[in-house]
């Protein structure tokens, strides 16, 4: 018997002992990604995780220039605007081809388009495109010649461009689509620097480089993209060596890595806020005195640094320092100053009444959102606040929460990150944004003249005119203290220390076009 | 994960006979540190709020993840720089709370559902059971995933969650019982005696499931409690700031390679808790199974113990026969009573001879049988004394390899139930063949062929047919006669035969006798005939000895026995024998019950139910007196000719 | 016997209807539609009808679910909304992932088990006996995804013998050896708890089995106690654990949950977990349809497998 057991654990062990390892050659880079891709079809999907694949198999007709969020041309050699703001004329890159073989230009453009905003478009069904309405304001798009193509607005819209750059915008084979249909998210065909190769459902996405680039054929052979939901296990995988990059590092892990020389971490800011909502229809935060209380007792400087480990920067308004043409930097964080939030919550009356804090597991952006908020939740009973935590899975979280807070909570955690400083305010700061309108101001935050200020934002074209009403709107609300002002994130990404010219873009988008791995 | 099962039982307390149910529960090492370590952490979980600890919720993020041992920190902060110990406590509380709340739920509706289901049966029943298989298809961890998300994450709706997902286990095991129960005679009684259903079930079925309940219970809080933490760690249980075990480890998994001992510290605890509640409730149920009890599931090892005094080994008698048992004692340990089943037995046994050993049950005859060949199972059982000499070689002294050999060899057994001697699982052919084989190199179409030829020594038509015919699908008759064919297997020199026919009925009985008889007069096999039944030894046996509380109490030929019973003991057996056209003489039994024979009176053992009794029959040792050479009588009063007792 | 499956799989049918319906009950129960969780940030009520029109999510309940089951007779099970590709594609493929998870896992589980409970009544009372029970103890004590962590912290990521995730590995690889590989850690893992109880339950039923008359009257034919144990009390003990090793099969693969979590192994617990959390009702609907047709089948295979080894119950 024991002989028998002796056999039966040799073998096992036999069999499942190491395999001498196929380490990933040179050249070959693995990427730890958060979740499976939804599609390839940059029209149908919504995750940032999926937009870090799409950035290096699609191009679109703009991009954001290196390192910043202003735009530049890719697809489009150069454009025009109308005086009136209202029509936008390309005139496209001659020679490009789509991986597939096929021609890029002002038809394909419009196909583009069409398929996304038409309903009676033949392959509208291959959808549905959840992020469309980036571009609810195109009327019309008019292949004028086969390299100009032109954009009809039904409104002049100022974010316009900054939304071509988004992967809403970006470009496919309408070949591809046809051939493929609804299964087109399975066979992605662009313009990009990478080509698809092959995706193994739930283990890898393979792109290999595309020797036709435009802009210069890459230097990697291939981008291995690995989906690993849980950050652990994909910390794990980066320690023993089975992934060359990965995003979204849990803080802790950041500093780890940064103490070990065989892995080089980099941090760059985004266009991204961390925020409470506040309840302003409902006692206690429909008093600006205890909404400032609220900004006052909570120690941003100590979640940034303790529990983001200074992963993040203390915000100091709505519009995140990212933005740079756009942010106020006249703006100062509200200072951690228990003793004043007291004061200004017996001013505003409020004796402790308990209070509802909605806190979510997880989501896009949320950074460590339960730890955030029990950090949150202990800062305000400090100052004499009784606050119940309930906490939501994220999209349950979001079901409570963008109807409106009303009769459920007095505040809310949440996160924003978006690609142009109109979209946050636009959408959840007006008047007009309640929930019960379609929009996101779940804390039903009014002030008129926060209103007329993005309203004329978007009117106009003119950069430095733009930036003047952001500035000023920044100011208003952070004295309204409509929220709570957080943090703004740097995103940040490891990286073995063979990787080079790996960058990160304020857009948090992934961009691998440039960077080698020799060894 | 109700299918838990036993480990060690309970070892009896030294100074008690029937050992209490607490004192088998210490005695249990395991079970008591289990029970130990349990109340530990019970009592320190409850005492939390008068312990000295800080706050549980209270963060300082500057001081986060401190490690273990730091000053004012024993275990170390956590990722929010909250003392791990005080939320270890406060943790342990919350959990525990959880984990025996959500026993106690699926307990009640599992309980009352297999309750329900196992009374009313039919389409109640069925309708019930369906339920439960839909409940248990569903993958478990994903139901309670998918009530969590319908009632909103916190602890209360995990509770619910795991509890509504451990009723299946509750309900089917006490589905079973009730099942069982509902057939029993008592439950029919009360139905007659016009007892509502609901009474029926509560005062009558309840308390008998009761027992079964505890045991379920006791092996599933800890598998609750892993199952809470489970969904803890999956982020739907305890709400934050609210520590528990699970979140805890979910919390301290994000730093698990920066910070293990955050989750190494709740691992630990849950391990732990989950492991005393393990090891108490294996106690506990080896207490309660009533099986376990008993001491009825220890292993017998493959030959019984032989523990005598090696220099008082008596010696072969002089006169030569086959078999010759000298002053041979076996007793049983149970707890701390030692039970002398066979108190000097004396046999002797010639060729081709048969003799009877007739007897109560009790008397210790069939142990006497099995001690031969050491087949009294061992634990309890082991032989302290006297010697079996077979043709003169001492069957306690030799080698378990001889002993081996010799067993269904020159030694073979017929053992009285058929049904549950035979084994269920292989065809008697096999079970023959394997007889056939172990004591002689034939294989293949040989075996066979000696099979076939034992099936139709033994008279079963169509042998050839009924080697691939399993024991159930047999005749006791038929299944008997198989059992006499692998005796027979390997020419025997001595059979031994332990109530060959008691569970046979009549016409069945006197068809194996005849057989029987016939086979061992034809192969002049010696036989050993264990049997209560005086008519059989009439018409089987030589010579008979009358065994009474594990001694031989009177010995001579048939004939002689059966004309001229001298013991009174004998005599009353005799009496007891049915005989044709007086029915009435079976209700003339023996009164009194034999004695326990873990404590025997002094003097003669019977006298306690003897008419003859006098005071000099309860003192000192009676031996057995021998007459002829054949007869003896242990009797200090014995009957004359033609006396009746 | 074939009278008998046909009749046990037919029972099964109302069963995983039943279930269905439950699905689709309990999916409506959630808060939270798919359309918000595709939308995430953007969900606006305006966009979250457009797109739940486009997903064919504005037909009412019965609607959805006679759809369903509609499509379900031509053997399709939908097309999930979160991953944009037929349910049954993506089923197949993450439950024949759980299956060799879970194969391997109860395998492993079966023959540890069985060899530990033979030796442990065998040796009742001896170190052996005393060291399986306390191993077998802290088994079934030690929360598995805890134990995987622990595993990956020490075999993966210090020791650097088994890869940390995955199920091949990702540049070459793919055979039998590579797999192999991958499953050693989160198949052991998952093994650990079936493996404590199927030795417990294999250490009574043995001890319950050598106490049977019919084992006295093998050892009184003189048979070896090698074979006395190992073929007569071994295949009458089996006929006791071999429905137990059926339901254990249920809580392996939804035990598989937590480590597919903890290795990402893509099968198709985690791929529940994640469709229940994005509220993708024809993926969950499929899934579970799968996994609850497999505990049948487990189940009567179980049954079948008692069956030829015990000629009674035929």
């Amino acid at each position: 018997m024991k002989k028998l057991l002796a056999t039966a654990l040799a073998s096992a062990f036999v069999a499942f002992a190491p395999p001498v390892h196929a380490q990933t050659p040179p050249n070959v880079l693995v990427v730890g990604q958060i979740a499976e891709p939804k599609s390839l079809d940059p029209h149908a999907v919504t995750a940032v995780n999926d937009f870090r694949i799409l950035l290096n198999l699609y191009d679109g007709l703009v991009r954001y220039k290196d390192g910043t969020l202003e735009v530049e041309p890719s697809l489009a050699e150069s454009w025009t605007i109308s005086g009136d703001g209202k029509t936008y004329t390309f005139k496209l890159r001659e020679g490009v081809k789509f991986h597939d073989g096929s021609d890029f230009n002002a038809a394909a453009v419009k196909f583009n388009f069409d398929r996304m905003l038409k309903e009676d478009h033949p392959y509208h069904d291959t959808g549905p495109f959840p992020l469309a309405f980036f571009f609810s304001t195109v009327e019309e798009v008019i292949a004028e010649d086969p390299m100009t193509v032109t954009f009809k607005l039904s409104a002049p819209y100022a974010p316009f461009l900054s939304n071509l750059a988004y992967p809403t915008g970006l470009i496919v084979s309408p070949e591809a689509v046809r051939q493929h249909g609804a299964d087109f998210g399975r066979n992605p065909s662009g313009t990009g620097a990478y080509k698809f190769a092959e995706w193994d459902a739930n283990a890898k996405m393979v792109a290999v480089k595309n020797e036709a680039y435009w802009d210069g054929a890459p230097d990697l052979e291939a981008v291995i993209y690995r989906p690993i939901t849980d950050a652990n296990t994909r910390i794990a995988e980066m320690l023993s060596g089975g992934l060359d990059v990965m995003v979204e590092v849990p803080p802790d892990s950041l500093q780890q890595f940064k103490q070990d020389e065989n892995f080089s971490v980099l941090e760059q800011a985004g266009p991204h806020v961390w925020f409470l909502i506040l309840n302003t229809r409902e006692a206690p935060f429909d008093s600006k005195a205890a909404r400032q209380a609220a900004n006052y007792a909570i120690n941003k400087t100590a979640l940034v640094d303790n529990i983001l480990q200074g992963t993040a920067e203390v915000a100091a308004g709505p519009t995140p320092p990212a933005f740079a043409w756009a942010y106020n930097e006249t703006l100062e964080p509200y200072p951690y100053d228990p003793e004043k939030a007291k004061a200004l919550l017996a001013e505003a009356g409020y004796v402790g009444e308990e209070i509802t804090f909605f806190v979510t597991e997880g989501g896009s952006g949320m950074l460590d959102p339960v730890a955030m908020g029990t950090a949150i939740q202990a800062d305000l009973e400090a100052v004499g606040m009784n606050v119940k935590i309930e906490t939501y899975e994220w999209n349950t979280f979001l079901g409570k929460v963008n109807p409106g807070l009303e009769g459920q909570a007095a505040m809310a955690e949440m996160a924003w990150m978006t690609n142009d400083p109109d979209t946050l305010p636009f959408l959840a700061l007006r008047t007009e944004a309640m929930p019960e309108n379609g929009g996101f101001n779940s804390g039903y935050y009014s002030n008129p003249k926060v209103d007329e200020l993005l309203e004329k934002a978007r009117q106009v074209t003119d950069q430095s005119e733009r930036a003047a009403l952001y500035k000023e709107m920044q100011e208003i609300v952070q004295d309204d203290a409509p929220w709570v002002f957080v943090a703004n994130w740097k995103q940040n990404a490891v990286t073995k220390a063979s990787v080079e010219d790996f960058k990160l873009q304020p857009s948090f988008f992934l961009m691998l076009q440039d960077v080698k791995k020799p060894m | 994960m109700a299918e838990t099962t036993l480990s060690a039982p309970a070892k009896p307390a030294p100074n008690s006979n029937r050992p209490g149910t607490a004192a088998l529960l210490l005695n249990n090492t395991l079970a008591t540190s289990g029970l130990a370590v349990l109340l530990a952490i019970c009592l320190i979980a409850l005492a939390a709020p008068i312990l000295p600890l800080p706050d549980p919720d209270v963060t300082a993020p500057a001081n986060r993840l401190l490690p273990v041992f730091s000053e004012g920190h024993l275990l170390g902060t956590d990722h929010l720089g909250r003392d791990l110990l005080s939320r270890l406590i406060w943790g342990t509380r919350v959990s525990l709370a959880v984990g025996l709340s959500a026993t106690a739920i699926a307990a009640f509706f599992g309980s009352l559902l297999g309750l329900v289901a196992g009374y009313a049966g039919g389409r109640t029943d069925a309708v019930i059971m369906r339920g439960i298989d839909m409940v248990m298809a569903f993958p478990y961890i994903l139901l309670a995933l998918a009530i969590v998300a319908v009632l909103g994450p916190g602890l209360l709706n995990a509770l619910y969650a795991i509890a509504l997902v451990n009723i299946p286990f509750f309900a089917r095991n006490i589905r079973g019982i009730t099942l069982g129960l509902s057939r029993r005679e008592f439950v029919d009684a009360a139905r007659l005696s016009g007892k509502s259903p609901v009474q029926i079930l509560f005062l009558e079925i309840l308390p008998n499931v009761l027992p079964v309940i505890v045991i379920t219970m006791s092996t599933t809080i800890g598998w609750m409690i892993l199952e809470t933490a489970g969904l803890s760690f999956l982020g739907l249980g305890a709400q934050p700031p609210q520590a528990d075990l699970g979140s805890m480890l979910g919390e301290g998994r994000k730093i698990l390679f920066t910070a293990p001992h955050v989750s190494i510290i709740p691992g630990l605890m849950i391990f732990a808790l989950v492991m005393s509640i393990n090891l108490f409730g294996d106690g506990v149920r080896d207490i309660l199974d009533p099986r376990l009890r008993a001491g009825s599931l220890t292993r017998p090892v493959s030959r019984t113990a032989v523990e005598r005094d090696c220099t008082s080994v008596p010696q072969p008698s002089s006169e030569d026969g086959v078999l010759d048992v000298r002053g041979m004692r076996t007793e049983f340990q149970i707890g701390s009573s030692v039970y002398k089943a066979v108190g000097g037995v004396d046999l002797h046994l010639k060729q081709g001879e048969c003799l009877g050993i007739v007897g109560e049950s009790g008397s210790g005859k069939s142990v006497t049988a099995m001690s031969i060949m050491g087949l009294v199972p061992t634990p309890p059982g082991r032989i302290s004394g006297g010697a079996a000499y077979l043709e003169g070689e001492d069957l306690f002294a030799a080698s378990n390899r001889r002993i081996k050999d010799l067993r269904g060899g020159t030694v073979a057994y017929v053992f009285q139930d058929p049904l549950s001697t035979l084994h269920p699982l292989f065809t008697v052919g096999d079970q023959l063949k394997e007889a056939i084989s172990t004591h002689q190199p034939l294989s293949g179409k040989a075996l066979t062929d000696k099979a076939v030829e034992l099936l139709t020594l033994v008279r079963i038509p169509n042998a050839k047919e009924r080697l691939s015919a399993y024991p159930h699908e047999l005749s006791g008759g038929m299944r008997q006669r198989v059992c006499i064919a692998m005796a027979l297997a390997n020419d025997a020199k001595v059979l031994i035969a332990d109530e060959p026919t008691t569970a046979l009925d009549v016409t069945v009985q006197s068809q194996v006798l005849t057989l029987m008889n016939g086979l061992r007069r034809e192969k002049n096999t010696a036989v050993l005939f264990i049997t209560h039944d005086f008519g059989v030894v009439s018409a089987l046996c030589d010579r008979v000895a009358v065994m009474y509380a594990g001694k031989i109490v009177e010995t001579g030929t048939t004939e002689d026995v059966l004309s001229n019973p001298r013991h009174p003991y004998t005599a009353k057996l005799i009496d007891c024998v049915p005989v044709l056209g007086q029915p009435e003489r079976r209700v003339d039994a023996i009164e009194g019950r034999p004695p326990v024979v873990n404590n025997l009176p002094d003097g003669c053992a019977f006298a306690a139910r003897c008419p003859r009794a006098r005071a000099a029959c309860r003192r000192g040792e009676i031996e057995l007196e021998m007459t002829t050479g054949d007869s003896g009588v242990r009797c200090l009063f014995p009957l004359g000719k033609g006396e009746d007792a | 016997m074939a009278g008998y499956i046909a009749k046990r799989l037919l029972a099964a049918i109302p069963v995983l209807f039943g279930l269905t319906i439950i699905v689709f009950l309990i999916m409506a129960m959630i808060p939270g539609d798919p359309a918000t969780a595709i939308l995430g940030s953007y969900a606006t009520p305006e966009n979250v009808a457009k797109l739940n029109k486009d997903l064919g999510l504005d037909k009412t309940l019965v609607e959805q679910y006679l759809i369903w089951i509609g499509n379900l007779f031509e053997g399709d099970l939908g097309r999930s909304y979160t991953l944009n590709r037929p349910v049954l594609d993506e089923v197949l493929e993450r439950f024949s992932a759980t299956l060799i998870l879970a194969g391997t896992a109860l395998v492993l589980c079966s023959i540890l088990g069985l060899i530990a409970g033979i030796i442990s009544a065998v040796r009742q009372y001896g170190w052996a006996d005393k060291a399986i029970t306390l191993l077998v103890l802290i088994g079934i004590s030690t929360p598995s995804f805890w134990l995987g962590l622990l595993l990956i912290l020490v075999f993966a990521v210090n020791l650097k013998l088994f890869p940390v995730s995955g199920m091949y590995a990702i540049y070459g690889g793919g055979d039998l050896p590579d797999l192999l590989h991958h499953l050693a850690l989160p198949a052991f893992t998952l093994s650990v708890v079936a493996t404590g109880v199927i030795a417990r339950l294999t250490r009574t039923a043995m001890l319950e089995v050598l106490r049977q008359d019919y084992i006295r009257t093998a050892r009184a034919k003189g048979l070896s106690e090698r074979k006395v144990i190992y073929k007569h009390a071994f295949k009458s003990a089996l006929v006791s654990i071999i429905p137990v090793i059926g339901i254990q099969a249920g809580f392996v693969i939804g035990g598989a949950v937590y480590i597919e979590t903890v290795f990402q192994w893509p099968g198709i617990g985690s791929m529940l977990v994640k469709a229940i959390s994005t509220r993708d009702l024809l993926l969950v609907q499929g899934g579970v349809l799968v996994v609850a047709a497999a505990y049948v089948l487990f189940n009567l295979l179980a049954d079948v497998v008692q069956t030829l080894l015990d000629p009674r119950l035929r």
